[in-house]
């Protein structure tokens, strides 16, 4: 990892101290994610996974440290143009059956930032999002609404909204615990696919151990701090694996 | 010319615009007919009229963002607003919208930063509010009549001036609504995905409360503080029932809440019932007769929800016609015209005229 140039890091957290209340959700993080990786965040329940993610995304404010995105300095204030090149990709298991969306309606809401408010799509903002809905080979089911899909498919519509908004980075939040095996498979080999032809960085977090060290080129063991930081084959990641979940 | 034209093809494709045009030609005609003919039942009708597309426009969000509650504690807290403004003899439309602005604003704020669960929040000021108007009452020195009149409404009592306030506040909160429908409707969708995308997620949040507020008091006079709320909710619900789009959501929502308006005036003023009650009984209505022949929740005949064509992926609301050119439903080639018609390959071969007939979910021709 250290061989990457510097301008490579997109997202660089330095000493990052998360705290709920009085409890200390991250301690002492230090995470350099670099453009490309493929990197898996693993670690037991109420390990700091989701806040890891959360503070990423700015939606968690560190209590001390830094987080500096696409190597603009570290600095309290991150830009604005910076900021949005994240896609995320939340759990999906509470859309509601009956909103009133289809999947084109929530492809399109990618380009909605991008068209700014009290203006409508232009043709090339449906085109874009039409081309990112094929990426992930829904551009069949346009007209469905989004509660009727199937999990898988939601998350591949999901993907598509962030592809849409032209994100450079997949965060993606546990989706695995709303699928089954087969869904999860496929959606991890469209990540794969995303990352290596169209060198999208993903970040996914999940519990299914497995999986992540079958598909990620890069994995993170979380538990409070960063217990292992590495490949996936490092026989070191067992021994860690063994310490935090027993 | 161009100009022009570009703006007549953009008017024929938006609906939308089509109903806000519709509204505010209508809106301008009743003001011509009232300075002309001023008249108690034409107040009224403008009043319904106004207060049905601005309730149900804002209830399709306030239904979607999940915020239902929330208007309720507004709703009381106006009537406190009002109670604090006859008690100080000045117009309780400035007390009603600032003590509305507090309420939501105060509830938005707990609800950001995640201090408590939203509805104790919203538990809490409801009752609190009530508290207060029950005190203003008391300390009035007489039993007013207005205070009736704010609780209950009456929709006859609507003056000249109310009515071109009305007009003008809700002219102005639906264009602000119109104007950020789509960011609405993706913070409605998933809140922290549009944070994420850039969406001023926050910004946006606090204004709609405020114009939530906004109608809700406005609106005050015509139902009354313990009925407003219906003439946001209850159309708007009923159109969640018809319809997977937003617009035709939106429309449906405006049509059914000046419907209710409209009907709930008429049979007030007929049959001398109050205004309130009426209103929001025919709005009750409409929600209970959509929800029975909602397309989202009849059942097939295998038990399957009806909603889309299983092999073409199109959306007939109630049947399942496909609308896809020669789309396989499981093996059976079949083509489709654009009226929905669906026929069968064998059909074809056969120079059959096509008929209007469904397939279930196995694709068998029933």
């Amino acid at each position: 990892m250290s061989s990457k140039a510097i301008q490579d890091v997109v997202i660089c957290l330095k000493d990052v101290n998360v705290v709920y209340g009085n409890l200390a959700a991250l301690y002492e993080v230090n995470v350099d994610i670099y453009k490309g990786d493929f990197l898996g965040i693993c670690g037991p329940n109420g390990s700091g996974k989701t806040t890891l993610l959360k503070t990423i995304m700015g939606l968690l404010k560190p209590l001390t440290g830094q987080v500096a995105l696409f190597g603009n300095k570290v600095e309290d204030k991150i830009p604005k143009e910076t900021k949005f090149k994240f896609g995320y990709v939340p759990q999906i298991s509470d859309i509601d059956r009956n909103f009133p969306a289809l999947v084109k309606d929530v492809v399109e809401m990618g380009r909605y930032a991008k068209a700014g408010i009290g203006k409508s799509l232009t043709k090339e903002d449906k085109q874009k999002a039409l081309d990112a809905l094929k990426l992930v080979e829904m551009d069949h089911m346009l007209e469905r609404p989004i509660g009727h899909l199937s999990g898988g498919q939601q998350q591949r519509v999901l993907i598509a909204q962030a592809l849409a908004a032209e994100a450079e980075v997949l965060l993606l939040d546990e989706f695995t615990s709303a699928l089954d095996f087969k869904m999860t498979e496929e959606v991890m080999e469209l990540l794969d696919y995303l990352n290596h032809t169209h060198g999208i960085t993903v970040v996914t977090v999940g519990h299914n151990l497995g999986l992540l060290r079958a598909y990620c080129s890069r994995i993170i063991c979380i538990d409070k701090i960063i217990a292992y930081d590495g490949t996936p084959k490092d026989p070191e990641l067992d021994v860690v694996i063994n310490q935090i979940f027993h | 010319m161009s100009v022009v034209s570009t703006f007549v093809e953009s008017f024929k494709e938006s609906l939308l615009l089509k109903t806000i045009a519709t509204i505010v030609v209508l809106g301008g005609l009743i003001t011509v007919v009232i300075v002309f003919i001023d008249n108690f039942l034409i107040r009224a009708l403008g009043t319904a009229l106004i207060i049905g597309v601005l309730g149900g426009v804002i209830g399709v969000f306030v239904l979607l963002k999940g915020m239902v509650f929330l208007g309720e504690a507004i709703a009381h807290s106006a009537f406190a607003g009002a109670a604090l403004g006859i008690l100080l003899g000045i117009d309780p439309l400035i007390t009603i919208i600032a003590f509305g602005l507090i309420a939501s604003m105060g509830v938005g704020y707990v609800n950001e930063k995640k201090i408590m669960k939203s509805e104790v929040i919203i538990g809490i000021v409801f009752t609190s509010f009530m508290a207060l108007a029950i005190l203003f009452i008391g300390l009035m020195p007489f039993y007013s009549t207005d205070v009736r009149s704010i609780l209950f409404g009456n929709i006859f009592l609507v003056s000249i001036e109310n009515l071109i306030i009305l007009f003008f506040v809700a002219v102005s909160v639906l264009l602000i609504i119109l104007g950020i429908k789509k960011e609405l409707y993706f913070i409605a969708f998933n809140q922290e995905m549009a944070a994420i995308i850039g969406i001023p997620v926050r910004f946006l949040n606090y204004l709609f409360l405020a114009l939530m507020a906004i109608t809700i008091d406005i609106s005050l006079k015509a139902v009354g503080a313990i009925l407003v709320f219906a003439m946001i909710i209850t159309p708007a619900a009923a159109a969640y029932q018809w319809t997977f789009k937003l617009k035709k959501m939106l429309i449906l929502g405006s049509l059914f809440g000046v419907a209710s308006g409209f009907l709930g005036v008429a049979f007030s003023y007929l049959w001398d019932l109050p205004s309130g009650s009426t209103i929001v009984g025919v709005a009750t209505l409409i929600f209970i007769v959509s929800f029975a022949f909602s397309p989202k929740r009849r059942k097939s005949g295998t038990g399957h929800v009806v909603a889309d064509c299983d092999y073409c992926s199109k959306t007939i609301l109630g049947k399942q016609y496909c609308l896809e050119e020669s789309c396989l439903a499981k093996g059976i080639p079949h083509k489709h015209d654009e009226k929905g018609l669906l026929i069968y390959k064998t059909d074809l071969d056969r120079k059959k005229t096509p008929t209007r007939h469904e397939h279930d979910i196995g694709g068998e021709e029933k």
